[in-house]
This record gives structure tokens, sequence and C-alpha cells, in this order.
């Protein structure tokens, strides 16, 4: 699983890439703090290249979210697969984010 | 030109400006604090020192009235400007415990007026802090009253002309019209917390036919949590937590529902909340997730609903449009939940 963070003018990018599943989710909350850091900022989770997202690892998003709607700005989360988007329905978070 | 007597009050307010200065900081501070304490919220709070060029102005005048500046009651000066007329009654109460009042130069100027007159409308209090040597003027008034007080300023004073009596009379019409109007925002105010006890009760007492389904109504069926139920069996599935989320949105979907009060949303929900749970059983039960949102029964309830009337496919795609935002992947998302439901025959 890697993480990496671009900032990009108004936006700062997250982009995932491989399995984010309950073991990589400690080393991911590590790499994504500088999002909270900057969550004055819309949020952009590049998911382009993840592949599958844990329990542990939507977590990670809600704590990303809660920081970004406490600053007043966005989080949007792009390209999920269409596994991702299952677990982001069924669990009820779909309306949570804006997904692109 | 100023006298003697006059040119030492000038020299008095220029030694008292550090003191005047502390005032403009601690008194506009302290009454934010008291009102934010109270729940009161308002337009402004305001502030000002008196001008050197208005005092001296004032001095020039009628300098011979005041023996020394502490006789001068608007030397420093606070304004209150609220919302509602109410609030001023409330604020005035509040200011009364706060400092001492002057009571023989305080004056609410709405009770000057006679029957058929109308104009400036303004409370002004007399005020002085045991901190603090200079009385000052609170002004506590309404928004329209403040519209009104600074338009009537402008032209009344700003041009120097003397205004011809029409004028003056079109002026304080306005007035009238602005004090109408001032009491029909305390009245509504008053007549939407009334509905919102009423409707608060109802919820509470079951009686939901009663109430007819709109924002205010909603947020209060949502307050006795109708998917709490719901959403524990789902998270027992697989001994997850559930995490509160905004449901609000979903008022716009039982509303293209077709109902009309919240009756029809608890015939909705008791309806389909056995079906909602089949579809989250067969969703999470092959996954080991252990985090749902709160959103989970309800969203559920909605899709069996969209599915059980014919919406079909277009049904949901409209269904996520409505608590998603128009988006592209909205079409994916509906034709994945319809091809799941279709497998689990809902």
């Amino acid at each position: 699983m890697k993480t990496e963070i671009v900032e990009n003018g108004s936006q700062v990018i997250a982009k995932f890439s491989g399995r984010l599943d309950t073991a990589a989710a400690v080393q991911t909350a590590e790499d994504v703090k500088p999002l909270l850091e900057a969550a004055n900022k819309e949020i952009i989770l590049d998911c382009t290249a993840l592949e599958y997202i844990s329990s542990s690892g939507l977590r990670i998003f809600l704590s990303i979210r809660k920081e970004a709607a406490a600053h007043g700005s966005k989080v949007i989360v792009r390209n999920i697969n269409a596994d991702i988007r299952q677990v982001f329905m069924m669990t009820g978070f779909i309306s949570l984010f804006v997904i692109e | 030109m100023m006298d003697l007597h006059c040119e030492m009050i000038m020299e008095e307010y220029r030694e008292a400006k550090p003191v005047l200065e502390r005032m403009l900081v601690e008194i506009p501070a302290l009454l934010r604090d008291k009102l934010a304490k109270n729940g009161i919220i308002v337009t402004a709070v305001d502030a000002r020192i008196k001008t050197e060029e208005s005092l001296k102005g004032k001095l020039e005048l009628k300098g011979n009235k005041y023996a020394s500046l502490s006789d001068i009651t608007d030397i420093f000066g606070a304004r209150i400007i609220t919302f509602y007329t109410d609030d001023v009654d409330r604020i005035a109460a509040m200011v009364e415990q706060l400092f001492e009042i002057d009571w023989d130069n305080s004056v609410d100027k709405r009770m000057l007026h006679q029957l058929d007159s109308f104009g400036y409308n303004s409370l002004h209090y007399i005020c002085r802090m045991p901190e603090f040597p200079y009385r000052f003027e609170l002004q506590l008034r309404t928004t329209l009253q403040h519209a009104w007080a600074s338009i009537n300023h402008d032209i009344g004073y700003k041009t120097g002309v003397e205004i011809p009596r029409e004028y003056l009379r079109r002026i304080n019409r306005l007035s009238g019209i602005l004090e109408m109007a001032d009491d029909e925002f305390s009245r509504i105010r008053s007549e939407i917390t009334d509905y919102r006890r009423r409707v608060q009760q109802l919820v509470q007492k079951g009686k939901l036919d009663d109430v007819l389904l709109d924002g205010d109504t909603f947020n209060s069926y949502l307050q006795a949590r109708p998917f709490d139920s719901l959403n524990k069996r789902i998270a027992a599935i697989n001994q997850a937590e559930i995490q509160e989320v905004p449901l609000m949105r979903y008022l716009r979907v039982f509303v293209a529902f077709g109902c009309k009060t919240l009756g029809d949303v608890q015939r909705l929900v008791k309806q389909y909340s056995e079906a909602a749970y089949r579809l989250a059983r067969h969703q999470l039960g092959n996954t080991d997730l252990d985090i749902i949102s709160s959103a989970v029964g309800v969203q559920n309830i909605c899709v069996v609903c969209i599915l059980a009337t014919g919406g079909g496919k277009m049904g949901l795609v409209r269904f996520f449009d409505a608590i998603n935002g128009h988006n592209t992947q909205n079409e994916a998302i509906a034709e994945m939940t319809f091809n799941l439901a279709k497998s689990i025959q809902l």
C-alpha cells in the first residue's frame, strides 16, 4: 500500500495505490497526517490505483472528512472501483463524500 | 469659539483618552460575552469614543451645561442592534443587571411618541461601570430601527439643509411601516417556536398523521430516532459500530415518494424495514465491514421502496441524485444496487 500527498494550489491530493486493509491502515493513517494539517483546502482522495478498502481504511477516510468539515472544506473521492463503490454504498457512507 | 471652561473640558477629554480606549475594548467584549451566555443572537455590537471634533461642536453649542467631562453622558457610546423587538427588552433586562443605570438620564424613545406620531425608536440607557469614571450611553434598537435611524440621519443631517415638512412626514411614515414589520417579525418568530413545540409534542405522542411533512417536522421526527432499531439490527450483522451522519437530505426523497405527513413516512418505514434489513444482511453478511453509518437503514428503506413501487433503475438513479447530488457515478451505483436487489428478489 502506498500513499502519495501532492499539494496543488487550493487543493491537496492524496493518491492511494494498493490494498488499504487492516494491516496497511496504521501506516496509511500516518501517511495522511499532512492532509489533516491541510484540511482548510479542498481534499481529493484519488483512488484510481486503490484496489480494496477495509473498515480501517473507511475510518481513515472518515477522519479526513471530519477534519475537513471542521474547516468548512470538502473531500472528493475520485475514481473508485466497483468494489470500493459497493463498500461505500452498503455501509451508508456514499452520501457523506463527494464521489467523482 | 470656545471659552476657557470648554477648553478645560477638552483638555480633560485628551487626558481621559487611555481610559476611554480601555472602555472601547472592555465594554463591547463584556456585552458580547453576556449576549452569548444568554443565547441572544444580535446583528451587531458597536462602540465608539466621541471624536474631538464632535465634542468640540457640542461644547460650542452648550458647553456651559457641563461642569466637567464626566457630566457628558455620550463621551463613550455603545450600541446593540437586534433582530427582533422582543430581544431589545430581553437585552435591556440583561443590561440593567450588568451596569448601574442612571435612570434620570435614560430614555426609552419608543415610549415618547404620541399615539399618532412615529419616528426615532430606540432605548437609550446611561450606564456606569465601577471600573470606569465615566458614564456611557448604550443604545438598543432593532435592525429595522437602525436602518431607519441611519437613513434619517443621512438625509436630515448630512446635507446640512433643513428638510421640508412634507419629506419629514414621509420619512416618519416609513418609521411606522418598519414598526409594523418589526412587530410582525417578532410575531412570526413566536408562532414558529410554538409550532415547533406543538410538532414535538405530536411526535412524542405518536400522532404522526396530524403532522404535515416539512423541514421542521422532519427534523423533529429524526430527533425521535425512527431508524435506530433498524440500524442496530443491521449493525448486529457484523457487530459494527454506527457512525452518526446527517439525514435531513432524505426529506426530499420522502416528499418525492408522495408522503404528505409524518404518518405517511412512518408507514413506509414500517412497511419496508424488513426488506431493508434483508438487503443489508445480503450486502454486509459476506464482508467483515464493522463500521456503518446511521444512514444505512433509511437508505435501504428508500431503495426497497423504489424497487417495490416499480421505480426501477431510473428511480434509483434519481434517488442517488437526490441524496448524493447529481453525479455520473450515481448511474453505476444504481446499476449495482438494482442488480443486487434483483438477485435476492426484493
